[in-house]
């Protein structure tokens, strides 16, 4: 870690000893630096190796579990004992994954496609125009992300309860549409604000209306930027806890996969094989779409604090 | 995924929206509506599922509100009373307070520094190595609250996890050690699965900032002599005072709510008071013992709390940039 400066060599493996008859000054200086860069090499191997194995460690021993016939028995080993796929052939059948994986896409779905129209109509407002009250607004939003979750879901339980809508999916997707609204519109803003507004004035002078120029130039230059908030958005509905274990309490058919797992743990032993199995299938999905959206994600995350 | 944070592709280029918006000349009534036109169905989602809410919160915080008012809706009027309770049960101060609190300290104080090593560490590798390393402290981050804790919770798991079978293979205990019980042990690994989950984050936008601290000020002061810890202390920390400000109160806010972490582990449903922090004990109150107003009345100083830093976050995102 002695410099800072990108090293292009990182291979544990010794750099090569420096050859050729050059002065003997010079070559004890070099023979030295190069020792220096070897230790500092090797240092920064072992580094990696700790910091892999400490990032992916969770991650192995959740897929090693699943796989393995007899997690749960004791005296496992890293590697599954006896490989199979009958945990996620339980989970999927009798565990009643089918149906929780079927009503968290349903949700996500809806979620997704509600929270990412209305997120973009109202960033465009707070990108594009301005009006009165346009900082109050978004420093509304902004605070509006921080408030605890803990503090709504009691409101919230008692007017979904109001409304008749406990123990039902549309409850839960009308709190998760509101739930990731606020981070869309901040983040989808950064995006609206990078089209360039001659571009819009070009549709103008070419006759074009608002509408026009909304479908036409806007809509598919921000596109990508709407992908990312959808994951974003589709990644929070599947993962939320609270409220879908506070709202559906009752009614274990419309569980989310989320809050599905808590039926694997007994009153005195726990399915691991199965609660691991289950895991997994739950974090691919998430995994996959964390990928595409990483970098939209940071970058929305601190929209604006970063300096490049 | 080497995560050259687009700098937010945003604001500062773009950022000079027209006054109105709509094409020049024409200042119609309705290119004057269009922004509220535009605003209003997320306006109207956010009143009602976020802010009314709020206030509701607040108001159930001032009532002695049980199954009974629910269901009658009426309300029940009992002034501080909740919050005189919240403060006066040595649950709080003994409990919860330094569960929350401490907590927070150390797990921020844990992402903040395993996060800015990282990304030193991530800032000296070649392309290759970034990007494998990179690629799995993704993983730790996109791992689900909910997934991520019970395979912590496996990990440590009294009977059988590997951790105990570990220890006792290499002979440092005789018999399996529950280490949820112990309310320290219990926190030990909230914090493991936080720190975890959470310094990714911190490393891929400081790793960003680091890329952007200019090279030439790195090697005039290893020229003059200066060596890495100093280089760290006296050129990257002041070049990246924004981004480790922002990091460490995003941090802070999310540490300060934990939740599904502390509620899914043994114990921590309310089941062990030792284990309680803010938010759970609100929750458990609320929905275990159905006493919602008493529960609001924690939710609302937790938001108080949270409100608190926000504000400092907002004022420093402020500095940096008009909104």
């Amino acid at each position: 870690m002695s410099t800072v400066t990108p090293a292009t060599d990182v291979a544990p493996a010794a750099s090569a000893v420096v050859d050729g008859p050059a002065d003997e000054t010079r070559r004890i200086a070099r023979s030295r630096r190069s020792a220096r860069k070897t230790r500092a090499a090797a240092l920064k191997a072992v580094l990696v190796v700790l910091l892999l194995a400490f990032t992916l460690f969770p991650a192995f021993w959740m897929l090693s579990s699943a796989f393995d016939a007899k997690a749960g028995t004791g005296g496992q080993t890293l590697l599954p004992r006896e490989f199979t796929f009958d945990n996620f052939a339980y989970v999927l059948t009798e565990g009643g994954f089918d149906v929780f994986l079927r009503n968290s896409a349903i949700v996500a779905l809806v979620t997704v496609l509600a929270s990412a129209l209305l997120a973009l109509l109202a960033s465009v407002a707070v990108a594009r125009f301005r009006f009165r009250s346009r900082t109050a607004i978004l420093l509304m939003i902004l605070i509006v992300q921080m408030v605890p979750l803990e503090a709504l879901v009691i409101p919230l339980f008692v007017q979904v309860r109001d409304l008749g809508l406990l123990n039902t999916l549309l409850g839960l997707m009308v709190v998760y549409v509101a739930l990731s609204l606020p981070f869309g519109i901040w983040m989808l803003r950064g995006f609206v604000a990078a089209v360039p507004v001659e571009l819009e004035e070009a549709a103008y002078i070419d006759g074009a209306s608002w509408g026009r120029m909304f479908r036409s130039v806007l809509l598919p230059l921000v596109m990508p930027g709407l992908v990312a908030t959808s994951v974003f958005s589709f990644i929070t509905a599947w993962n939320e806890f609270i409220f879908a274990m506070t709202l559906l309490g009752g009614a274990s058919e419309n569980y989310t996969v989320a809050i599905g797992l808590k039926q694997f743990f007994g009153e005195h032993t726990n399915e691991w094989g199965y609660i691991m199995a289950a895991s997994t299938i739950i974090t691919i999905p998430v995994m996959i779409f964390f990928v595409i959206v990483q970098r939209r994600l940071s970058a929305g995350l601190v929209a604006g604090a970063v300096k490049g | 995924m080497t995560s050259t944070i687009q700098v937010p592709t945003s604001a500062r280029g773009a950022e000079s929206p027209r006054a109105g918006g709509g094409p020049v000349q024409r200042r119609s009534p309705i290119t004057r509506l269009r922004p509220w036109l535009l605003l209003a169905p997320a306006l109207a989602v956010l009143a009602v599922l976020l802010l009314w809410p709020l206030v509701r919160v607040f108001l159930f915080s001032l009532q002695d509100y049980g199954l009974r008012e629910i269901v009658s809706g009426e309300p029940n009027w009992i002034g501080i009373d909740n919050y005189l309770e919240v403060f006066t049960d040595p649950t709080l101060w003994t409990v919860v307070l330094p569960n929350t609190v401490g907590f927070a300290v150390l797990a921020v104080a844990g992402t903040v520094a395993l996060g800015t090593a990282v990304a030193v560490l991530m800032a000296s590798l070649g392309p290759f190595w970034r990007t494998i390393v990179g690629s799995a402290i993704m993983i730790a981050w996109a791992m689900p609250a909910v997934t991520g804790t019970y395979v912590w919770v496996w990990i440590f798991d009294a009977d059988r996890g590997i951790f105990n079978e570990t220890l006792q293979a290499l002979g440092l205990q005789d018999e399996p050690v529950n280490w949820f019980t112990n309310r320290y042990t219990f926190y030990a690994i909230v914090l493991l699965n936080v720190v975890h989950h959470g310094f990714p984050f911190v490393a891929i936008t400081i790793l960003a900032g680091l890329l952007g601290v200019p090279k030439e000020m790195l090697e005039a002061a290893e020229m003059d002599g200066a060596g890495p810890w100093r280089r760290f202390w006296r050129i990257i920390v002041p070049n990246l005072k924004q981004v480790f400000a922002v990091v460490i109160i995003l941090s802070t806010i999310w540490d300060f709510k934990v939740f599904a972490q502390v509620y899914l582990m043994p114990g921590g449903s309310g089941s062990n008071r030792e284990a309680l922090n803010l938010g759970v004990w609100s929750y458990v109150e609320s929905f275990g013992q159905n006493r919602y107003g008493f529960g609001s009345a924690i939710a609302v100083l937790l938001t108080l709390v949270l409100l608190a830093i926000t504000v400092v976050y907002v004022r420093t995102m402020l500095k940096e940039e008009e909104l």
